[in-house]
């Protein structure tokens, strides 16, 4: 669960509708109509992209008169199909997927049996990307990938789909490359020895 | 041990101010009576020596970066031509991060003076927020030195990098030129994670990265075959075409030890990891030897990345696992994942928010109100507010049942603790020099394919 206290305001006297802004928001909270930038105070996770983005310096931090509250309730959902798309993922139901918001495969997984289409819905299901942003979107693609969920080609700026990993490299690439023992970590990956956050 | 001595403690770099952290602190720990150094040489006399410590001649990082690019082939770049000059905030870390900015500088008055070809650009890559980029790039005086900087961050437009390993993608701003030169370092700080396997390749699924890039090297892979990552990007048909050479800044434990430079990254990459591994390798296991301690925290960047005697604080949290050893799998069974020798830290100064695993997994003691209100949420609320950084330090030691400890704050050359630390430390160093000599580093060097005598 992500309880988000605080949230991004633009300065319209300041704002130049370039778009930077919203073409980063990981949670597609901010929309540019007429030239000037918008917050959806629904939609952001307070991730700071826009703040440390945006060239005119046009955006701000203030408090929130309630916090917003992102939580899945993984028990809503069937376990079965849980534990078979976190499967499907490489991924254990246990697993910290994020080091920021200690969010696990699980949650996100739910949030995607719970209708998630795309990065930025599981984002506002379950708090992911809601900090740093630079870890947890590979497991995330891995889920969506895992539960048939076709996304839409990357528009540049917010996510790429991204597929490269452990499993995926291919015998002859192994062998080309052996000083990164990729058999022995396959293999101990088979072995559950990388579960629960595979670098930490 | 022979010739050891607890000295006065060291001045360390000085903090640059920065929204990124709180309001600079009124007193640092190597300022408090309690607070004795120990230089790394009595240690270890056989770390290779620095030849520029914190306030020194800064020119001599010039002139050794002038000589490290005689040799280096520049026929390629062509006055007409565009050139990307790339750097990473990291090595603004070391020593202050003038030492690193004079390279940078200097290997653009080479370029120039050597190929006539005046369009360089120096990229400026970041990774948690543009407001780092704005408030390094004037401190430095770049802004003042380069007629063009651009910043760029993990989520800046991206570029499609065909790999052997399937489709990553850069940063388009790093790539968007005829050529592209490599300024970095050798500093392994997160060796948890890139395990000294091809580390002077790691910015090219980092610095020069888009962030699921970065994603897949932490999260689509464990820490040893997660190497290949940097290593398909940078061998790329994409990458190669670009690659001039690469300069780079070397570190021990004592300070900046030189330059070195070459066209060809896999010759450094061997020649660094040699040395890397021979001169960290045994402050590494010393540490490994501390079985309590407190942590102080008083430098300039996130928590994990601020140096005391040349090793970050990440490292001592990961001390307890020898990460160099690659038949070591990555996430060792049986290890706690924090080192629990850390029994509590004390905040003086860090910037704020990010990597904050580390902080929470210990007792934590803030130094005073001011520093509190500007750091995380999570360690001002989890953690105790002391009056002061004195009061801090006692209450640390309380909990903690020791008042052996360690302060990272920046310092290269010695290493600023307690006298009870620097007892211990030249009591276990001498068994640790025979344990890396004889087994250690013959082992490293072995699984890396590195014979000491040839390469």
């Amino acid at each position: 669960m992500r309880r988000i206290y605080l949230m991004a305001q633009v300065d319209k006297n300041l704002c130049i509708g370039d778009k930077i802004c919203e073409n980063i928001c990981v949670s597609k909270a901010i929309k540019v109509i007429d030239k000037k930038a918008g917050v959806d105070e629904n939609k952001c996770v307070l991730c700071m992209k826009c703040f440390d983005a945006c060239p005119k310096a046009a955006i701000s931090i203030v408090s929130r008169a309630e916090p917003l509250v992102l939580a899945v309730n993984t028990a809503e959902v069937d376990q079965n199909k849980l534990k078979e798309i976190c499967a499907r993922a490489h991924l254990d139901p246990e697993e910290k997927i994020c080091a920021c918001t200690s969010t696990t495969a699980k949650e996100a997984a739910a949030a995607i049996l719970k209708g998630a289409k795309s990065p930025e819905e599981v984002t506002l299901m379950t708090g992911l990307r809601s900090a740093c942003s630079l870890w947890c979107i590979a497991p995330i693609l891995r889920l969506l990938k895992a539960y048939d969920i076709e996304l839409p080609p990357s528009d540049g700026y917010r996510w790429y789909n991204i597929s490269p990993a452990l499993w995926n490299v291919s015998e002859d690439v192994a062998r080309k490359y052996p000083e990164y023992r990729i058999g022995e970590d396959k293999k101990l990956l088979q072995e559950g020895v990388f579960h629960n956050f595979i670098k930490l | 041990m022979d010739g050891a001595m607890l000295n006065a403690a060291v001045t360390p770099p000085k903090l640059m101010p920065s929204v990124l952290g709180p309001d600079l602190p009124k007193q640092r720990a190597a300022d408090l009576p309690v607070i004795v150094s120990l230089p790394i040489k009595d240690l270890f006399a056989d770390i290779s020596q620095e030849i520029y410590l914190d306030g020194g001649d800064l020119s001599v990082v010039r002139q050794a970066t002038e000589k490290a690019l005689v040799n280096v082939d520049m026929c390629m770049i062509k006055p007409q031509d565009t050139v990307n000059l790339l750097c990473s905030e990291h090595g603004f870390s070391i020593l202050g991060g003038e030492p690193y900015a004079q390279m940078v500088k200097t290997i653009n008055d080479v370029v120039q003076k050597r190929t006539g070809c005046q369009k360089i650009r120096l990229i400026f890559c970041v990774g948690a927020g543009l407001t780092e980029a704005r408030t390094m790039i004037p401190y430095y005086g770049l802004d003042s030195y380069f007629e063009r900087i651009v910043s760029t961050w993990p989520f800046d437009k991206g570029v499609a990098i065909e790999t052997d390993i399937g489709t990553l993608y850069g940063l388009k701003r790093v790539y968007d030129a005829d050529w592209i030169i490599h300024a970095c370092y050798t500093d392994p700080r997160e060796v948890y994670f890139h395990r000294q396997i091809n580390r002077i390749m790691k910015s090219f699924a980092m610095s020069y990265a888009r962030y699921e890039t970065r994603s897949v090297y932490h999260l689509n892979f464990a820490s040893r075959s997660s190497n290949i990552v940097p290593r398909a990007i940078f061998e790329s048909q994409f990458v190669q075409d670009r690659f001039a050479f690469a300069c780079c800044i070397e570190t021990s434990p004592a300070g900046i030890t030189g330059i070195s430079a070459d066209n060809d990254l896999r010759r450094l990459d061997r020649r660094i990891t040699k040395t890397t591994l021979k001169d960290y390798g045994k402050l590494m296991r010393l540490f490994a030897e501390i079985d309590e301690c407190v942590a102080v925290l008083d430098g300039m960047r996130w928590a994990s990345y601020i140096h005391g005697g040349g090793v970050t604080f990440g490292w001592l949290c990961k001390a307890n696992i020898d990460y160099f050893n690659l038949d070591i799998s990555g996430r060792a069974e049986g290890y706690p994942q924090a080192n629990p020798a850390v029994k509590a830290l004390v905040v003086n100064y860090i910037w704020r928010d990010q990597f904050m695993e580390y902080i929470q997994s210990y007792p934590t003691i803030v130094a005073g109100r001011d520093i509190a209100k500007g750091v995380s949420k999570a360690v001002s609320k989890n953690g105790i507010i002391a009056e002061d950084l004195e009061s801090a330090m006692e209450t640390a030691f309380h909990i903690a049942k020791t008042d052996k400890a360690i302060v990272f704050d920046g310092s290269y050359g010695s290493i600023n603790l307690t006298p009870s630390m620097g007892e211990f430390l030249m009591e276990h160093a001498p068994g640790v020099s025979q344990k890396v000599d004889n087994d250690l580093l013959p082992l490293w060097l072995k699984q890396r394919g590195i014979d000491p005598k040839k390469d």
